[in-house]
């Protein structure tokens, strides 16, 4: 797990539960549940097809790269089969040092690492252009 | 009053149309039956007009002859899309 | 043995993709292991973290403009389709009309009403949880209004005639009272925890209190009671929390021979203002041989200003005078991002929150991913 991932303290807007949740009952638990990806059939160990169920182009085609960006994988690829069905099907094939799921894994860190980064980065600079916008209105 | 509920007056023939009625019923067809009243609003005046079954279909105040239905009552829920 | 390392020209020319008279080419990335022979391309954080720059060109409330370098267009892209389509903000969703005798029917008066952009307390939205709606498979499954999921508006406005009207007065707006009904109409009555939340100038308002919702005649009533819920823009496009979310790649014009005179008068035309400019050519210019420049000294020649302010309309391809001397192309990693904000969120906040979507995305397929592994 990467240092980025706090899941003690990670919420998002969706997940995140309200401080008090005394009187909340259980069909708002619904939305905190995981989502499964689903194995379609004819996967080995180093090749396999994943449908992940509620997602696009958004997280299909960032995760295609970010698993791209892995030497150990040989292939990798996205669709949606249909466009009336929110499914994405995600085909892994790796070379033997490691398997799909390890590369899926790791494509998902690699993912957050960025997303880090890039919110890191943001803000410095957003900040800084404040800060010079202040003084230039001072000046 | 329910549209299968109506029944062409009696005496009346089988010339009746439904604008016609309210003509060729004449002063005769008021009271001679009875009905639930309905409460209708003037197309003119906006006053409330009370008509049951036979009744002259024209406002009491104006004698306009266009009258509406009053809204429901009842609470009607709306999806916002 | 060490990955080779691509010469500078080499990654210059990668970067480019290039827009040709007819044609756009070199459009696919190619920074990925395997595909250039001896070099590694594995994803490495430092070197992300190293080459990744934002810079941000304005930075106002309803809009905000920065560039993102060194970024793939998946993942810009990624960001751009969150931010239309997936961050959280609050509009109308359920309408209850008690009564209604104007003109506009019920349910295009909520249609419009579920339009009208809302705001309040950013903290107060973020404290508010989805409001599941029943299924055709279970129908008893939806959640019941609640504080944190359900906000209350109310519509209840009258017209009625103004007796202090000028006689002679055609303006309805003055001969009537609430002839007009606006946004700013629409009231907010908080429930529970909402009071905490929503007090002052952070209470539920429309952004735009002036749009105008509805129209009446004196006897006219709407009264009529609106469930504002939270939800995302994939859903509806009233949940939507931006107005445009839009990026495009920095221009890139390369002067390969130079233009001179007349023609470079010509060629400062054929882009917007401040995009080319012109210039003396120098003496040491001049003398130099092979240059083209040799014999033009003190002559006008054109320079690249500001690509930034390009709009990449190919014009200067169309004359003969400038074949071969100029190539386009727009820098392939250089995403400069508009994003203007409906008003519930600050546009550079939006951003944030993308980023923040897109993480925890990963992170809870990542979470469903631990029984698939072991």
């Amino acid at each position: 797990m990467p240092a980025s991932v706090d899941q003690e303290n990670d919420q998002s807007m969706m997940d995140a539960a309200p401080e008090q949740q005394y009187e909340q009952q259980e069909e708002d638990v619904l939305e905190l549940e995981d989502k499964r990806v689903v194995v379609l059939p004819g996967a080995t160990e180093t090749a396999a097809s994943f449908q992940f169920d509620g997602e696009g182009h958004t997280l299909g085609n960032a995760l295609r790269y970010a698993i791209m960006k892995n030497p150990q994988v040989e292939f990798c690829g996205y669709t949606i089969p249909h466009p009336s069905e929110t499914k994405m099907n995600l085909r892994i094939q790796t070379y033997d040092t490691t398997t799909a799921v390890e590369a899926l894994e790791k494509g998902l860190d690699t993912l957050m690492d960025l997303c880090d980064v890039v919110t890191d980065k943001f803000t410095v600079a957003r900040d800084g252009f404040n800060a010079s916008k202040a003084d230039r209105m001072e000046s | 009053m329910s549209r299968e509920a109506y029944q062409v007056p009696a005496g009346l023939g089988g010339n009746q149309n439904a604008f016609g009625g309210a003509d060729s019923m004449g002063a005769g067809g008021a009271g001679s039956l009875d009905g639930p009243v309905v409460a209708y609003l003037c197309g003119e005046c906006n006053s409330r007009v009370s008509l049951k079954r036979g009744d002259q279909i024209r406002c009491k105040e104006c004698g306009h002859r266009v009258l509406y239905k009053e809204r429901t009552k009842r609470m009607v829920q709306f999806e916002a899309r | 043995m060490a990955p080779l390392i691509a010469s500078q020209e080499e990654l210059q020319r990668r970067r480019i993709v290039d827009i040709n008279p007819e044609t756009v080419s070199n459009f696919a990335s190619t920074d990925f292991p395997g595909h250039w022979p001896g070099e590694s391309h594995e994803w490495n954080l430092e070197k992300f973290r190293d080459n990744f720059q934002v810079e941000f060109h304005r930075n106002d409330q309803f809009e905000a403009s920065f560039s993102l370098i060194g970024l793939d267009a998946s993942i810009a892209n990624a960001f751009r389709r969150i931010l239309m389509a997936e961050v959280p903000s609050i509009a109308i969703e359920f309408v209850f009309v008690h009564n209604n005798t104007s003109v506009i029917q019920d349910e295009v008066l909520a249609q419009r009403l579920g339009l009208i952009p809302l705001k309040g307390s950013v903290e107060g939205i973020n404290w508010m949880r989805w409001f599941k709606k029943p299924t055709d498979d279970d129908p008893e499954g939806g959640s019941t209004p609640s504080d944190y999921n359900t906000i209350v508006l109310r519509l209840d406005v009258t017209c009625e005639k103004n007796p202090n009207a000028d006689p002679k007065e055609d303006d309805p707006r003055k001969l009537y009272k609430n002839a007009h009904i606006y946004a700013k109409d629409i009231t907010f009555h908080p429930v529970g925890r909402q009071e905490q939340f929503f007090v002052g100038d952070d209470a539920i308002q429309p952004v735009n209190p002036d749009i105008l919702v509805a129209k009446l005649r004196p006897g006219q009533k709407i009264d009529m009671e609106l469930h504002v819920i939270k939800g995302i823009g994939a859903d509806h496009a009233k949940f939507s929390p931006v107005a445009t979310a839009t990026y495009r790649l920095l221009p890139h014009i390369n002067i390969q021979r130079p233009i001179i005179g007349e023609d470079a008068r010509k060629f400062v035309k054929c882009f917007p203002a401040g995009v080319i400019g012109l210039e003396q050519v120098t003496r040491e210019e001049a003398s130099q041989k092979g240059s083209g420049y040799e014999g033009h000294e003190g002559e006008m020649k054109a320079v690249v200003r500001d690509a930034f302010k390009d709009t990449v309309s190919r014009e200067c391809l169309r004359h003969e005078e400038f074949q071969g001397k100029v190539k386009l192309g727009r820098v392939r990693d250089h995403f400069i991002f508009n994003v203007e904000s409906v008003g519930q969120f600050d546009s550079d906040v939006l951003f944030l929150e993308s980023v923040k979507v897109l993480k925890l995305k990963c992170a809870r397929w990542k979470r469903g991913l631990v029984d698939l592994a072991r």
